[in-house]
């Protein structure tokens, strides 16, 4: 054990290694950075380059980007409110409320140093618990991923910040939107008005760049004589303080341990754990009513959530062969090339090149923290840019971003779609979180209710009474109600 | 970002008439009807890389998913037939029709050359009861509906061996549809569901690692990759339908275009990285020129198009 440790570390303490991840953390940096690109797309195209390259400076490579783009989503979503990925959707409500306040730096700060805390806690867990954790991810079958959905729509009331009804009206929307496509189950195909581009249904990733980053434009423009100055000037320290820091330590805690459980999952990622780590971080906290308006906890929970995914997912990908997200099926296939078998296996046979992993892990991890912090004060040059600059730079970013997701110029359309419908919402203090969680968990909820049916060949009484789905609709129902509850007894009490 | 500027630039430069001069004077667009990261985006980047050096150009791909790949041949098939943008040929250009998600297919573009193939495999839990396919066909059988069988979508390719397994043998399945084969893989391997058909080179991992049992490959000759395993032609069921990989491009390609392409493709081809890769992914290395292809192609597009329309009534009764 002791000398597998050793071989692990010693293969990744190599300068050209090293060299790969560092270079990889950079590239993957800007690719996270610009809304439209994203993780998976920097793995897929660089993945090629990596046959030519050795497993540990291919894999350095690939696992670099994924670390670096992560954190990277989260600093347009702070200084500008457009997430730079999914993952990054959550960063941006707290986090953008803060740069509001003057308060930039630190909330880049917080990105940086809780996205490397996040994972390094993940890839904790992962070195304890590798295997127990990718066992209970093995155990989610359609009833739990459909009860897992269900419990994810349920945070809708808890993100609408105070304005549960027209949530709710979002998230409706958002469900409605996710019916557009081939029906997951018959292929026959729905609300696509004979047009083949909307086959796969209406693509997310345009949908977001105009719901938080055309939207914002519009909102600024429209309110261009009313503000004084420029909503984000000041940049601020950096570094937290020691209170800020004990102050956080809850939220990133549970943040990085549920970031961790829903990367393990498959198919669901930081996005949706990012969502849920922020919402729960929000329940335990004695401010609530700071969340959404630059709370320090609610950054934490999700900056931490976003990187502990990773940690997730890579535990179900080396112990099980099985990809936790769409990253990790990409670097199996890398692994593949150079010879290397995820799985049960890899365990038993090279387990110096799983620690080798481990490193890698914990030195990207140091890697986002430093390029976060080191970047943090160049990249609030972003803050100084005139305001019709910067809104036409989002525009462009915008537009270049949607198209090169899928190549397809119908995601401009749809950017521009949603970034006038965004403008109409905000302006309705309608909240936009619901929406895209509705637009993200609605197919995963469908599809999966409906193969639990086929499974049970239409009965729906083998569903609640699996344990896992039984604890998510519990807390389904529980949560939303718990503090109506809690009101009425204290009343009683007075 | 670049490849949009490339993209551009390579748009303006094609604006200034036609080439003149030997073919290729500049940069070949290769279309992917999928997204990047799976088999096909490996496929065409291995490819272009490895097919440039002899080209004398380079070979820049592009990912346009969507419609089981539809948008991209149509998409292809509308550049201008000067060889400067090409497509990805998988058998999904001779099923999309069928499917009615648009109307294109082999006879309407210009086949290059085909470079490999991959045939599916029925697979189960490596704890399952079943040992042989003869057991598992019997027990299908029997009990009707009972199995449940999870496929990679409604219409993929290898949910089209399920129904051609269930055609040929008289064995009836619960169909459990995922979005791709790794969910159907996911869902097997956790017990959610009791079998499942997807190409040798996605279960090859899976059974290495003792998590899943082949049970057949569905074509006439052994996979390289189970020499073990038994094929539905010995077992006496001439069933079996395989994903393929090849190039396209517009119709009316010049044949000067067609050849050098087929070409640089096929000394590619016979690289050992193409060989390798090959092995690693389960696929057979298996090269068709031009006219080859087609006659392939057409008889695919044939076949399918007999298919289909049998198989959705027989999965809807």
């Amino acid at each position: 054990m002791g000398a597998e440790l050793l071989a692990g570390l010693t293969a990744v303490l190599d300068w050209e290694v090293l060299g790969f991840l560092t270079a990889g953390v950079t590239l993957g940096a800007i690719f996270g950075a610009l809304p439209g690109l994203t993780a998976t797309m920097g793995v897929a195209v660089l993945t090629p380059l990596t046959f030519w390259v050795s497993a540990e400076q291919g894999l350095a490579m690939l696992l670099g980007i994924y670390c670096g783009a992560i954190p990277a989503g989260g600093i347009p979503a702070i200084l500008i409110n457009v997430p730079g990925t999914p993952a990054s959707i959550a960063t941006s409500w707290d986090g953008y409320a803060l740069a509001r306040q003057g308060r930039a730096g630190l909330a880049l700060g917080i990105n940086a140093l809780l996205s490397a805390v996040g994972q390094l806690t993940s890839i904790l867990f992962l070195a304890l618990l590798a295997f127990p954790i990718a066992g209970f991810a093995l155990k989610f079958g359609p009833a739990e991923y459909f009860g897992l959905a269900l419990f994810g729509i349920s945070l809708m009331a808890g993100i609408s910040k105070g304005r549960v009804l027209k949530g709710l009206l979002a998230g409706t929307l958002g469900l409605a939107l996710a019916l557009v496509g081939l029906d997951p189950m018959t292929a026959y195909p729905r609300y696509t008005f004979g047009m083949s581009e909307f086959l796969d249904g209406i693509s997310f990733v345009p949908v977001m760049i105009g719901l938080f980053g055309l939207a914002e434009v519009f909102v600024q423009i429209s309110e261009r004589h009313s503000i004084r100055e420029l909503p984000v000037k000041a940049l601020g320290r950096i570094l937290p303080r020691r209170d800020e820091w004990k102050k956080m330590l809850p939220s990133m805690l549970s943040g990085a341990g549920l970031g961790t459980i829903v990367g393990a999952i498959p198919a669901s990622g930081g996005d949706i754990g990012s969502v849920i780590a922020w919402e729960q971080a929000r329940r335990i906290s004695p401010d609530k009513e700071e969340f959404g308006k630059g709370s320090l906890r609610g950054l934490a929970a999700s900056c931490a959530a976003c990187n502990g995914a990773i940690g997730g997912a890579m535990t179900t990908m080396l112990t099980l062969g099985i990809p936790g997200d769409a990253v990790s099926a990409i670097l199996i296939g890398a692994l593949l090339i150079h010879g290397i078998q995820p799985g049960p296996l890899l365990f038993q046979n090279n387990r110096a090149f799983v620690f080798s992993i481990v490193f890698l892990l914990v030195f990207a991890s140091l890697l986002i923290m430093l390029i976060g912090l080191v970047g943090a004060r160049p990249l609030a040059g972003i803050l100084r840019i005139p305001s019709p600059w910067l809104w036409a730079g989002i525009v462009l970013f915008g537009t270049v971003g949607a198209y090169a997701l899928n190549n397809a110029v119908v995601d401009i359309w749809v950017m521009f779609a949603a970034g006038i419908a965004g403008f109409f919402f905000r302006k309705a203090q309608i909240p936009l979180g619901s929406l895209v969680l509705g637009l993200i968990l609605g197919p995963m909820m469908e599809a999966n209710l409906r193969r639990a049916l086929i499974i049970g060949r239409g009965d729906w009484s083998g569903i609640p009474t699996r344990p896992i789905v039984l604890f998510f609709l519990i807390a389904a129902v529980l949560l939303p109600v718990l503090p109506w509850i809690r009101s009425k007894l204290f009343k009683r009490g007075e | 970002m670049l490849r949009v500027i490339a993209a551009a630039t390579v748009l303006l430069g094609g604006a200034c008439g036609p080439a003149d001069g030997p073919y290729p004077s500049r940069e070949i667009k290769l279309i992917v009807q999928a997204s990047p990261g799976g088999t096909s985006d490996t496929v065409s980047r291995v490819m272009a890389g490895l097919a440039e050096e002899d080209l004398g150009a380079p070979i820049v791909c592009e990912n346009k998913p969507g419609a089981s790949g539809a948008l991209a041949f149509s998409y292809v098939a509308r550049r201008p037939a000067d060889g400067y943008t090409i497509g990805h040929a998988p058998v999904e250009i001779a099923v999309v029709r069928s499917l009615g998600y648009a109307d294109i297919g082999p006879s309407d573009v210009s086949l290059i050359c085909m470079v490999s193939k991959t045939a599916p495999a029925l697979v189960v839990r490596a704890d399952s009861p079943w040992k042989t396919f003869e057991e598992f066909v019997a027990g299908a059988r029997r009990e009707p509906g009972r199995i449940v069988m999870a496929n990679s979508g409604i219409g993929s390719i290898w949910h089209f061996n399920v129904l051609l397994l269930e055609q040929g043998s008289g064995a009836r399945f619960t169909h459990l549809p995922y979005a791709g084969s790794s969910g159907a893989l996911v869902s097997l391997i956790g017990g959610h569901s009791d079998a499942a058909v997807a190409g040798v080179g996605e279960v090859v991992a899976h059974v290495q690692s003792g998590s899943l049992r082949p049970l057949a490959v569905f074509d006439a000759g052994r996979s390289g990759v189970f020499p073990d395993v038994p094929t539905t032609h010995e077992l006496g069921y001439e069933i079996g339908a395989p994903a393929w990989s090849g190039f396209f491009g517009p119709a009316g390609l010049p044949e000067q275009a067609v050849a050098k392409l087929a070409s640089a493709f096929k000394r590619a081809f016979q690289t050992p990285e193409w060989e390798k890769l090959c092995a690693e992914r389960g696929m057979e290395a298996l090269y068709l020129d031009h006219e080859q292809f087609e006659r392939f192609a057409l008889e695919q597009q044939k076949f399918f198009g007999d298919a289909i329309p049998k198989l959705v009534r027989l999965g809807a009764g």
